[in-house]
């Protein structure tokens, strides 16, 4: 595939994680994991193009049953039955998270850590892109409060690290990836009852109001 | 025959013996008598499967290796190493664990119906099991696996009388220290890995002329602290006078006299084999350590009126006689002076062998009166020797060999110790020589207190008349009990008598260090049995000492019996008391007896004195009612280092917990920094 369309579809899981850092509604936040799904997706379409593996084909659409149509589905069945379409629940004001954004951005692409995005030299750019995605997304478990907010954080930060380890060449083994995909499937399955739980217990997602976890 | 004995097989099928003898008693726990058969038969056979085990090995002077080579994990494997040296410890431990187990079947019944004595014989199994691996295992995480076991299984016996809160106390220190330990021991093993890129002892000793010599330095810091927290020494010895007392006695024996050994045994597997060779100041630490452990060890003891903490700060003192044998092997080894330093080497398995008989002794001994009179206190014992006259004797010749009197065991070790470091006197330069000398002061001075210490012991506890009313309701001992103890009590005898043969065997495991193999010995035992040291230097004989033990005996008993009593008619009267009536009252109290000592050292011993008067009239208070003078000391390195201490990890734990928010975005963001940092570093 070529490196422009790879840094493509990169941009759009990086850009993804940026709007799900200022999105002010939680239907919008599962949409832009579907989104960021489906360019991960498109990018193991994309090397199964190149490398004609069915076993690729059967991951890419493993891929795009689950964390495309059924994640966002489920997350957006949930904030129906939950009331949860608005949250504006960020710990540190728009401004500001865009600033630690950029930040963390330089960060990543800074020679502090080339040793660690040169792993891979031809693909350098999109790893350290990678990177930034996979701190952006731990950032945005920092700041948000809502318990399903920080479950679609998690699960961007998987995203992050399944592009980066595609584009680092350390991981395309199907086994694995399947191994992932399963992985996802039981977060999804235990993350919705955690969350209905937590919700029926404490009346609220806003996680500190469980304040009761203390000691 | 000796081939199939000393193989891996005859090892695992004594580790076997244990680990049924565990599993059974877990398994019986509901019967509680059944679960103590179970446990004291595997207890005993295994200990005498060891003792063949071990003197086989001694015998074939063959080392024994066994690797696991399937193990999963690349740094850690299955791998034992038992050359002559964990043979010898090997036969002490076994030779413990079988008086011990013998003792243990009869001790153990006046926990029936009270506690599980399934969990105890559990735990019993497990402890002996850790003990064995530990001074087998050839690889460090093995090593570590196996210390653990040992530490964590004596834990749960140190706590097994657990309605006693003091006991619960004592555990929780005991783990607290054993795990700060464990923590300098996986320190100096992570350094050597680092170095030598293995956790094979082997591997380690091969490579460890690539070891730097300040991480070498660093190494054996946090090694002495690691197995000295575990041997005793002071001042990380604060757990054992609170864990000793607190285990039940057979097991208190088994912690003296064996468990606190294996920290001896590593020192000398690391310091005299695997690091060799090494600077002259390690040997002197260790010379210093040795003399100060001892010294405060048996000053202790002297203020102490609970029985069993005065023989746990006694272990304290004869851990430091040890030390100052491997001290000056230590140092006589870096001078390159190798017969020199395999007589320290022998001083010290010498001492640890006969302190594991006679602190064992003492421990069953103490136990077995404070089964009758229900108080460790000593103050509330006296006149025991005409309830406990079989006990009492078994006492007296533990405390004989503990205070080094001939013809006792504790007599020719500690006088080897002695040879060892007038050896080092009479052949080192000025500077070197002052320590040996304060040394040999100290270990002087040690014998001297120590012997004040039993006469304070066994007057209070067994002589004079009783000073409570338990003491006079006491039985002698059962059966199995006094068999223990009578066994324990001959072997005393028999190691000093035969200390000659037995230095022998000793040298043999010395010599199979790799710094010995060559090393012509200093030690010569002329037909007659006497056993020389150094071309004439100074010779010693047991059996002469014996004969002049028994001739002074008879001596004085028909001096009194025939001579004296000849003449006179024997009447029976009440004892003259110029007009008052004789009470318990009137004898000197352990206190007393050792105020004077105490206040010589009151500089060192900080001890604290409160008067207590209670009058008839409270309020004119002109005829006092009683009187009462409470003469204590506490150790001060618990005031001015342990409190201090705690003090700061408080203070530092409360601002530490402000950290703790509750708020799972906080932990996050914690999670981030610590990974953000770590790539800085790594990166």
């Amino acid at each position: 595939m070529n490196i422009l369309t790879l840094q493509f579809l990169l941009e759009i899981v990086f850009g993804t994680i940026v709007l799900l850092h200022i999105t002010k509604k939680n239907v919008g936040a599962a949409l832009a994991y579907g989104l960021q799904s489906l360019a991960i997706t498109a990018i193991l379409f994309g090397y199964f193009f190149e490398t004609s593996n069915l076993s690729l084909l059967f991951i890419a659409l493993l891929v795009l049953i689950v964390k495309v149509i059924l994640a966002p589905v489920f997350f957006i069945k949930l904030i129906q039955k939950h009331e949860l379409t608005f949250s504006v629940s960020t710990l540190i004001s728009q401004i500001k998270t865009l600033i630690i954004i950029a930040v963390l951005t330089f960060f990543a692409h800074s020679q502090k850590f080339a040793p660690l995005t040169g792993i891979f030299p031809a693909n350098q750019v999109l790893l350290s892109l990678a990177f930034s995605a996979m701190l952006l997304s731990l950032f945005l478990l920092i700041n948000r409060k809502g318990a399903l907010s920080q479950i679609i954080g998690i699960l961007s930060l998987e995203n992050s690290i399944v592009a980066f380890t595609i584009f680092a060449g350390l991981e395309r083994s199907p086994a694995l990836q399947l191994g992932i995909i399963f992985n996802i499937f039981i977060w999804l399955i235990i993350a919705i009852v955690f969350v209905s739980m937590i919700y029926k217990h404490f009346g609220s997602l806003d996680i500190t109001t469980m304040n009761k976890l203390k000691d | 025959m000796l081939e199939i004995i000393t193989s891996p097989i005859s090892f695992f099928i004594l580790l076997s013996l244990f680990f049924i003898g565990a599993m059974g008693s877990l398994l019986l726990g509901k019967d509680d008598a059944l679960a103590n058969i179970w446990s004291s038969f595997f207890a005993i056979v295994g200990s005498l499967w060891g003792l063949l085990f071990s003197l086989s090995t001694i015998i074939s002077g063959d080392a024994l290796s066994f690797t696991d080579g399937v193990s999963p994990f690349p740094l850690l494997s299955l791998s034992l190493h038992i050359d002559m040296l964990s043979a010898i410890f090997i036969f002490i431990i076994s030779l413990i664990i079988l008086f011990c187990s013998i003792y243990g079947a009869g001790y153990v019944k006046h926990f029936y119906k009270k506690y599980n004595i399934g969990a105890l014989g559990f735990f019993y199994h497990l402890f002996i099991a850790g003990m064995l691996l530990v001074v087998t295992a050839s690889n460090g995480l093995f090593f570590l696996i196996a210390w653990e076991i040992m530490s964590i299984a004596s834990y749960f016996l140190v706590v097994y009388d657990r309605n006693e809160k003091n006991n619960i106390n004592a555990g929780f220190l005991y783990l607290v220290m054993t795990h700060i330990g464990t923590a300098f021991i996986i320190i100096s093993f992570l350094l050597l890995y680092k170095f030598t890129g293995s956790f094979d002892f082997e591997a380690i000793k091969t490579g460890a002329i690539l070891i730097p010599s300040s991480v070498k330095n660093v190494i054996f810091v946090f090694a002495l602290i690691g197995f000295g927290t575990k041997a005793g020494i002071v001042p990380f010895h604060i757990w054992l006078p609170a864990a000793h007392p607190a285990a039940p006695s057979h097991v208190s024996a088994l912690m003296s006299g064996v468990m606190i050994k294996t920290g001896i045994f590593m020192m000398i597997r690391l310091f005299l084999d695997i690091l060799q060779p090494v600077p002259a100041w390690w040997g002197l630490t260790v010379l210093v350590v040795g003399a100060i452990s001892s010294l405060l060890g048996v000053l202790y003891a002297l203020t102490e009126h609970d029985i069993k903490r005065l023989l746990a700060y006694h272990s304290i003192e004869n851990i430091g006689i040890i030390l100052l044998g491997i001290g000056s092997a230590l140092t006589f080894s870096s001078l390159g002076m190798q017969s020199l330093a395999l007589l320290g080497l022998v001083a010290a398995l010498f001492h640890t062998l006969n302190h594991a008989t006679f602190k064992s002794l003492l421990f069953l001994s103490a136990g077995s009166v404070i089964n009758q009179t229900h108080t460790r206190n000593m103050e509330e014992y006296g006149g025991l020797i005409k309830y406990m006259p079989q006990t009492a004797f078994f006492f007296l010749i533990g405390a004989m060999a503990i205070s080094a009197l001939p013809p006792f065991n504790g007599f020719f070790s500690e006088w080897m110790t002695f040879q060892s470091l007038f050896q080092g006197i009479i052949s080192l330069n000025f500077s070197t020589r002052w320590i040996f000398i304060l040394a040999a002061g100290a270990l002087a001075f040690t014998g001297g207190l120590a012997l004040t210490c039993f006469v304070k012991a066994f007057g209070a506890t067994f002589l004079a008349r009783p000073r409570s009313a338990e003491v006079t309701h006491s039985k002698e001992s059962s059966f199995p009990l006094l068999a223990g103890m009578g066994a324990l009590a001959t072997l005393s005898l028999l190691f000093g008598i035969f200390s000659g043969q037995l230095t022998f065997f000793l040298e043999k495991a010395g010599n199979s260090l790799g710094i010995f193999q060559a090393a012509p010995s200093l030690v010569s035992l002329s037909r007659g049995k006497v056993l020389t040291v150094g071309n004439g230097f100074a010779s010693v004989s047991g059996l002469a000492f014996l004969t002049l033990f028994l001739a002074v005996i008879f001596i004085v008993v028909f001096i009194t019996q025939f001579i004296i009593n000849k003449r006179q008619k024997i009447k029976i009267g009440a004892t003259w008391d110029c007009g008052t009536d004789l009470t318990s009252r009137m004898e000197i109290t352990t206190t007393g007896f050792a105020r004077s000592i105490v206040l010589i050292f009151k500089g060192i011993l900080k001890p604290s004195i409160q008067h207590e008067i209670e009058y008839h009239d409270s309020e004119s208070r002109y005829l006092p009612k009683s009187r009462t003078v409470i003469l204590g000391a506490r150790d001060i390195h618990q005031s001015y280092f342990y409190q201090p201490l705690h003090k700061i990890v408080n203070a530092l734990s409360l601002r530490v917990k402000n950290i703790q928010s509750g708020n799972i975005n906080v932990y996050i963001l914690y999670i981030f920094i610590a990974l953000l940092i770590t790539l800085f570093v790594i990166l």
